[in-house]
C-alpha cells in the first residue's frame, strides 16, 4: 500500500467534512503505562479547526478503517504546542515530536522520513492559524472522538456508519457493539454464573541438566485427591550449547512424558498446552471431563537473558480460558547471583510486558488481564546478611523466620518492588537450594553457597485459597529440590438459561441507548411554498431546524440518487450544512431567483418550481422538504420566434401553449408570424425612440430594478398604460430582455463565423443577411435605432464605440451550455473587441441596402 | 491414567451452547402506500407502542432493533420511509444496498395492494438481487372491513418467493414474528454486513460493482 491508499483508509474513518491533511504511519508514542508501539499521527481539519489525532491500528499498513481506533485527540488551540528534539548522534535520525494541548502531554518517537516535513508544516500551519484568531473555536465536532464513556462510544459509531447518502453500513460499529456486548455482559457476570470448586496443582522445579531418571510421583502424586488441573515448570531442562543457540532439545519430550507417566492415576488427563523456551518448560494438564470447557489456549515466551532476549533466562506462560474464567500459568526463570536482585524485579517487570497473547479479532491480552495467575519457577532470589554458615545453623534447627526475614524475595514483595498484587503462602519447608545433587546435603564446593528457596510459587486473583505449599525433598537428582502447591480455586460456570436473559437485556438496553441517541431534530416546516414567483425577483422563505436531542446534529442537504446537485438551478439553501448543538436552533434560509436560464426552461416546460430537498442528520433519518411555487410567465426568456408569435400579452397565452410554442419554436421559423419583430422590443425601442433619444447618459446609467420589473409586468400583461418607469429602467428592461432570450440574436453557431468576419464589413453583411428572418429583422431594427440614437450623441453622451462593445456581448452572447476553455484574460479581451467590431460596422455604415433587400 | 488429547481445532469450540455475541447487522427498509402502517409497525416492533393518530413520515425515519437468535444476534438498521405518492421517486435512496425490505398494504385497502405489488415488482427490478422481502397485510384487526383476501395475498406471496404474513401494528399481532421470520431467512455469514470494511459514501463513489447493487 502505498501512502495514499493509506490516507485513504485513514479518511474513511473521519466524516467526509473531516479532512485528513496529513498522517506520519510509524510513529511510536512514548507513554509510561503503555508498550512502545506503533502508532498514526493524523491531522484533521474541520472548517477552519485542526487537531492531532494518535490512532492505534490492529493491523500494519491499515487496511481497513475498522482497524484503527482513536486513542488520543489534542485539539489545536492557543494551548497546543509542539516541540521537536531530535539526537544527532542517532544514525537512525530518530525525531522526537513532543506535542501538548489542554494540560496533556505526549511525546511521539518517529523516524525521520520526508513526510514528516510535511506533516510538521501542516501542524505548525495551523498553530499559526489558530493564534491569530480573536476567538478560541470550540471543537465541537471533537466531542464524539474524545468520549470515554459509553454513551459517547456509542454515538461515536452512530456517526461514523451512515455518513453516507446510501446509508451503507459497514462492519466497524458492529465490531465496537460486539466488545460494548462483551463488557456490560461482564459487568454483570455474577447475575449468570455460580461457581465451583476447582484444585489446582503448581509444581516447579529447576532439574539442572538432568534427565527424568528417578519417579516423579512423590512430587506430583501425593495428594488426597487428584487435581483438577496440573500446571507444572522446568527450569535448566538442558544447559547444552545446542540447547541455548538453537532452542533444540530431546529433554523436552523426556520430561513431559515422565509427567503424564506420574500425574495421579486415579483420574485421566489430557493436555491443555505446553511451551518450551530452551530450559523453561510449562505443562497444563487438566482432567479429561473439563476439556470441553477449555477454551482460548495461547502460550507466549520472553527471553531475558543476555541482550534481553537470549531464552536462557525469562518466563514461558500458558493462558486459558475455563468455563468464564480466564486463567494465566507463568513459569519463569530470573537472573541468577546473589547480589542481582534488582536485576531479578526487573525480569518479572519485563516479562510482564512484553508477554503477549495474540488472539484473532481481538485485543491482545497480557498477564495480568486474567482473573487468576499462577506464577512458579526458579525465581533466584537469594537470602542476605546471614553468613552460609548461620543459614545453615537455622535452618538445619527448623528456624525458618530469622532467615525468610533476609530473603530478598519476601523484602522485595514487601516494598512493592515486585510481584506487588501477589501472594505467597508461608513457607514452612528448608530452602530448596544449594544440595549436592543426589544427596540432601548442603552444597560442599568450594562456593559453600548459602542456602536459598530459590523456588517459589506465588499466585494472584479472588477466591484462590492455597492448601498446601512445599517441597519434595527425596527427588534429589538436582542441586534444587523440587517444590509444589496445591489452590482451591472458584471457578465461574455459566448458567445458560440466566446467561440469556441477561445477554437479552443488555441487547435490550443498548438498543434503547442508541435508539435515543439518534440525532433528533424539530423542522418547523417541510412544505414550502412561494406562491407566485416572477423573473428575477428574489424570494425568500426561512425554516428553522431546532435539536431537540441529546448530541450535536450535523446536517446536510443531501444529493438525490443521480443528480449532480442537492437541489435545483433557481434555488439557493443557506446554511446547507451546518452542526446544531443540542436545544439550538438553526435557521436556513431557502432563495427562489428565476434568472434567463431557469426562466428559458420553465417557459419550455423543461424545469417547474417544484423539488424536494433532502435534509440529512448525520446518524440519523432523512426529511423531506418540499419547495413549491407558481412561475408567473414572462416574455424574458422566451425565444424570438415565439415572441413574434404571439398576438397577445404573455399573461393572456394559456400555459400548455407557451410550453408547446417553445416546444417547437425550431419549426416556426414561418413566415404566417404575426410580427415582423416581437412586440415587446417594438414597444421597449419605440419608447426610447420617442422619449429618449435625448436622455444624457442614455444605456450608462443603471434603472431602478423595481421599475424594471414594473415594465416587465406592463409588457406581460399588456397594459393599455404608459410605460412605467424612467428612460434609463425603460432602456435596461430593453438590454435584460435582449439578453434574455433562449437564444442570442445571432445563434451561438455562428459566433466563431462572425468573429472571423468581425473585420470585415462586406463578410459581415453577407452573415446578417443570411439570418433566419426575424433575427435579421430584430438585428438591423436595432442597428438602425442604434444609429438614430447616436445622432444625439451631443445630447445623451453615446458614442458608437461604447454602444458596439454594449451590444456586441448581447447580439453575440457566449454559450453558456459549451464548457469554454479556461481563457486567458487576453483571449477573451480579444473576442470582446471583435464582438463589438462586427456590430461597430452596422452602427456607423449605412445598411439600407440590407433593409431593403428583404 | 492418560490420554494424550487430540489435536483439535481450538477457534471453532464454544462453550457448551452457551449464547454467542457475533452481531450481524442488516439494513431493512419498509415500502407501502401511506397509511398502511409503517411507522406504526416500526414503532409497535421497536418501542412496543401503538398510536391511534400516528404522523405521516415525511422522509425516512431511522431506528435500530436487535433480535437475539438461537446462534446470532441480528442487529437490525431499519429505515421506515416516506408512503406519499410526491416522495415515490427518493425510495431507492433508501432500498439500495438494503438487505431486506417489509412491503406493506391495508387489508381493508386493495388500492394498497396494488401499490404493495408494484412496490416488490420495483425491488425486483432495481434492489440487490439477493434482498429478502416479506409482504405484510396490516391492520389484520379490521377484519370486518376486509378487502383483500389472505388467500390472494398469500398466492401472490408464494409466486413471488416473499415471506407473507398479516400484522396489527395495534394488536401486535405478527409484529415480531414478521422480522423474525426476515432474521431467520437472512445469510448469517461471516461478512453479513454487505461489503464489510467498505464504505460507500455516495453513488457517484460507488460503481454498480460493489456487491450490494444490482
Ligand atoms: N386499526 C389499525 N390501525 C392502524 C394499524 N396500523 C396503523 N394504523 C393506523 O393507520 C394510520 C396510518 O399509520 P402510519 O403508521 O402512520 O402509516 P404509514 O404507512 O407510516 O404512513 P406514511 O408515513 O404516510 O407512509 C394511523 O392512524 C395508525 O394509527 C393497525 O394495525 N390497525
Ligand atoms: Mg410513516
Amino acid at each position: 500500500m502505498n501512502h495514499e491508499e493509506i490516507k485513504a483508509v485513514v479518511q474513511e474513518k473521519f466524516l467526509s467534512s473531516e479532512k485528513v491533511t496529513a498522517f506520519l504511519c510509524d510513529a511510536k508514542v512514548l507513554h509510561p503505562d503503555w508498550v512502545k508501539k506503533e502508532r498514526l499521527l493524523a491531522i484533521v481539519e474541520y472548517g477552519d479547526e485542526k487537531a492531532v489525532f494518535c490512532l492505534f491500528t490492529s493491523c500494519y499498513p491499515p487496511k481497513s478503517f475498522t482497524d484503527l481506533s482513536v486513542e488520543i485527540v489534542l485539539p489545536v488551540d492557543n494551548t497546543f504546542k509542539c516541540e521537536i528534539d531530535n539526537k544527532p548522534s542517532d544514525p537512525e535520525a530518530i525525531l522526537y515530536l513532543n506535542l501538548q494541548s489542554r494540560n496533556n502531554k505526549f511525546k511521539f518517537e518517529i523516524q525521520m522520513t520526508p513526510r514528516v516535513d510535511n506533516f510538521v508544516d501542516d501542524l505548525f500551519r495551523g498553530i499559526e492559524a489558530v493564534n491569530k484568531l480573536q476567538l478560541q473555536p470550540e471543537f465541537l465536532w471533537l466531542k464524539k472522538y474524545n468520549g470515554k464513556n459509553e454513551d459517547d462510544i456509542l454515538a461515536h459509531t452512530m456517526v461514523a456508519p451512515r455518513g453516507g447518502v446510501t446509508h451503507m453500513q459497514n462492519s466497524a460499529p458492529v465490531a465496537i457493539r460486539e466488545s460494548l456486548i462483551k463488557r456490560k455482559m461482564s459487568d454483570k457476570e455474577n447475575d449468570y454464573t455460580f461457581t465451583k470448586k476447582f484444585t489446582v496443582f503448581c509444581g516447579t522445579w529447576n532439574v539442572n541438566d538432568k534427565s527424568p531418571v528417578i519417579p516423579l510421583k512423590g512430587w506430583l502424586s501425593v495428594d488426597k485427591e487428584p487435581p483438577d488441573i496440573y500446571a507444572i515448570g522446568f527450569q535448566e531442562l538442558d544447559l547444552s550449547k545446542e540447547t541455548f543457540l538453537f532452542d533444540q532439545t530431546a529433554r523436552e519430550d523426556e520430561w513431559y512424558n515422565a509427567v503424564l507417566n506420574y500425574v495421579d492415576r486415579r483420574a485421566k488427563y489430557v493436555k491443555v498446552e505446553k511451551v518450551r523456551l530452551v530450559g523453561m518448560l510449562l505443562i497444563v494438564l487438566i482432567k479429561e471431563k473439563h476439556f470441553s470447557h477449555v477454551r482460548n489456549v495461547i502460550c507466549d515466551t520472553v527471553g531475558t537473558g543476555i541482550m534481553g532476549k537470549m531464552g536462557n533466562k525469562g518466563g514461558v506462560s500458558i493462558r486459558l480460558d475455563l468455563h468464564n474464567t480466564s486463567i494465566c500459568f507463568v513459569n519463569s526463570h530470573l537472573a541468577a547471583h546473589v547480589e542481582e536482585y534488582e536485576r531479578r524485579n526487573q525480569d518479572f517487570r519485563d516479562i510482564c510486558n512484553r508477554t503477549r497473547f495474540i488472539q484473532t479479532n481481538q485485543q491482545p491480552k497480557g498477564i495480568k488481564d486474567h482473573d487468576h495467575i499462577y506464577w512458579l519457577g526458579d525465581l533466584n532470589y537469594r537470602i542476605t546478611e546471614l553468613d552460609p554458615q548461620t543459614v545453615r545453623k537455622l535452618v538445619s534447627e527448623n528456624n525458618f523466620l530469622p532467615v525468610l526475614e533476609r530473603d530478598q524475595l519476601k523484602q522485595q514483595h514487601k516494598n512493592g518492588y515486585v510481584f506487588s498484587g501477589y501472594t505467597e503462602g508461608p513457607i514452612t519447608f528448608k530452602p530448596t537450594y544449594k544440595y549436592d545433587p543426589g544427596t540432601d546435603n548442603w552444597d560442599s564446593s568450594e562456593k559453600n553457597r548459602a542456602p536459598a528457596w530459590c523456588d517459589r510459587i506465588f499466585w494472584k486473583g479472588n477466591n484462590i485459597m492455597q492448601l498446601a505449599y512445599r517441597s519434595h525433598p527425596p527427588l534429589n537428582i538436582s542441586d534444587h529440590k523440587p517444590v509444589s502447591a496445591i489452590f482451591v480455586s472458584e471457578i465461574k460456570i455459566i448458567d445458560e438459561e440466566k446467561y440469556r436473559k441477561v445477554y437479552e437485556e443488555v441487547i435490550k438496553q443498548l438498543d434503547k441507548l442508541e435508539n435515543e441517541l439518534i440525532p433528533q431534530v424539530k423542522v418547523d416546516i417541510t412544505d414550502i411554498d412561494f406562491g407566485t414567483v416572477k423573473y428575477l425577483e428574489l424570494q425568500v422563505r426561512t425554516i428553522t431546524i431546532k435539536n431537540t436531542g441529546k448530541l450535536p446534529v450535523e446536517f446536510e442537504f443531501i444529493k438525490k440518487l443521480d443528480e449532480a446537485s442537492f437541489c435545483k438551478e433557481w434555488l439557493i439553501v443557506e446554511p446547507y450544512k451546518k452542526c446544531i448543538c443540542a436545544d439550538e436552533t438553526c435557521e436556513i434560509q431557502l432563495k427562489v431567483l428565476i434568472n434567463k436560464t431557469s426562466a428559458c426552461k420553465m417557459n419550455a416546460g423543461i424545469d417547474k418550481l417544484y423539488d424536494i430537498l433532502v435534509l440529512h442528520l448525520y446518524g440519523g433519518k432523512d426529511i423531506f422538504i418540499t419547495v413549491n411555487g407558481t412561475y408567473e410567465r414572462s416574455c424574458f426568456g422566451c425565444s424570438i420566434e415565439v415572441l413574434v408569435n404571439l398576438n397577445k400579452p404573455v399573461r393572456e397565452i394559456p400555459v400548455g401553449k407557451l410550453i408547446e410554442l417553445e416546444s417547437k419554436r425550431d419549426q416556426c421559423i414561418s413566415n404566417h408570424s404575426t410580427y415582423s419583430i416581437p412586440k415587446e422590443i417594438w414597444f421597449l425601442v419605440d419608447h426610447i425612440y420617442l422619449h429618449g433619444l435625448k436622455e444624457p447618459n442614455l444605456f450608462e446609467q443603471p434603472g431602478l430594478h423595481s421599475e424594471v420589473l414594473q415594465i416587465r409586468d406592463w409588457l406581460d400583461t399588456g397594459s393599455i398604460d404608459p410605460i412605467p418607469g424612467s428612460i434609463h429602467s425603460v432602456a435596461e428592461a430593453l438590454l435584460l430582455l435582449l439578453e434574455s432570450t433562449a437564444d442570442p440574436i445571432i445563434p451561438y453557431n455562428l459566433q466563431s463565423v462572425c468573429l472571423r468576419a468581425s473585420a470585415n464589413y462586406l463578410q459581415c453583411k453577407q452573415i446578417i443577411m443570411e439570418l433566419p428572418e426575424f433575427r435579421k429583422n430584430v438585428f438591423l431594427y436595432l442597428c438602425e435605432f442604434l444609429q438614430e440614437a447616436l445622432q444625439h450623441s451631443a445630447e445623451n453622451g453615446l458614442d458608437s464605440k461604447t454602444l458596439s462593445t454594449l451590444f456586441g456581448a448581447i447580439f453575440l452572447r457566449d454559450n453558456p451550455n459549451v464548457i469554454q476553455e479556461p481563457q486567458s484574460r487576453i483571449n477573451k479581451q480579444v473576442i470582446d473587441k471583435k464582438k463589438a467590431h462586427f456590430v461597430y460596422h452596422f452602427l456607423t455604415n449605412d445598411h439600407s441596402d440590407l433593409i431593403f433587400a428583404r | 491414567m492418560i490420554s494424550i488429547a487430540m489435536a483439535t481445532n481450538r477457534s471453532a469450540q464454544r462453550p457448551n451452547g452457551a449464547p454467542q455475541t457475533k452481531v450481524c447487522q442488516f439494513k431493512l427498509v419498509l415500502l407501502g402506500e401511506s397509511a398502511v402502517g409503517k411507522s406504526s409497525l416500526v414503532l409497535r416492533f421497536v418501542k412496543g407502542q401503538f398510536h391511534e393518530y400516528q404522523e405521516s413520515t415525511i422522509g425516512a425515519a431511522f431506528l435500530t432493533q436487535t433480535l437475539c437468535l438461537d446462534d446470532t444476534t441480528v442487529k437490525f438498521e431499519i429505515w421506515d420511509t416516506a408512503g406519499q405518492e410526491r416522495y415515490h421517486s427518493l425510495a431507492p435512496m433508501y432500498y439500495r444496498g438494503a438487505q431486506a425490505a417489509i412491503v406493506v398494504y391495508d387489508i381493508t385497502n386493495q388500492d394498497t395492494f396494488g401499490r404493495a405489488k408494484n412496490w416488490v415488482k420495483e425491488l425486483q427490478r432495481q434492489a440487490s438481487p439477493s434482498i429478502v422481502i416479506a409482504l405484510a397485510g396490516n391492520k389484520s384487526d379490521l377484519a370486518a372491513k376486509r378487502m383483500v383476501e389472505f388467500e390472494e395475498a398469500q398466492a401472490y406471496a408464494d409466486e413471488n418467493g416473499l415471506l407473507f404474513m398479516e400484522t396489527s401494528a395495534k394488536t401486535a399481532m405478527n409484529v415480531n414474528d414478521i422480522f423474525l421470520a426476515i432474521a431467520n431467512k437472512l445469510p448469517k455469514s461471516e461478512v453479513s454486513t454487505g461489503g464489510a470494511g467498505t464504505r460507500v459514501l455516495n453513488d457517484a463513489d460507488a460503481p454498480r460493482a460493489s456487491s450490494c447493487c444490482k
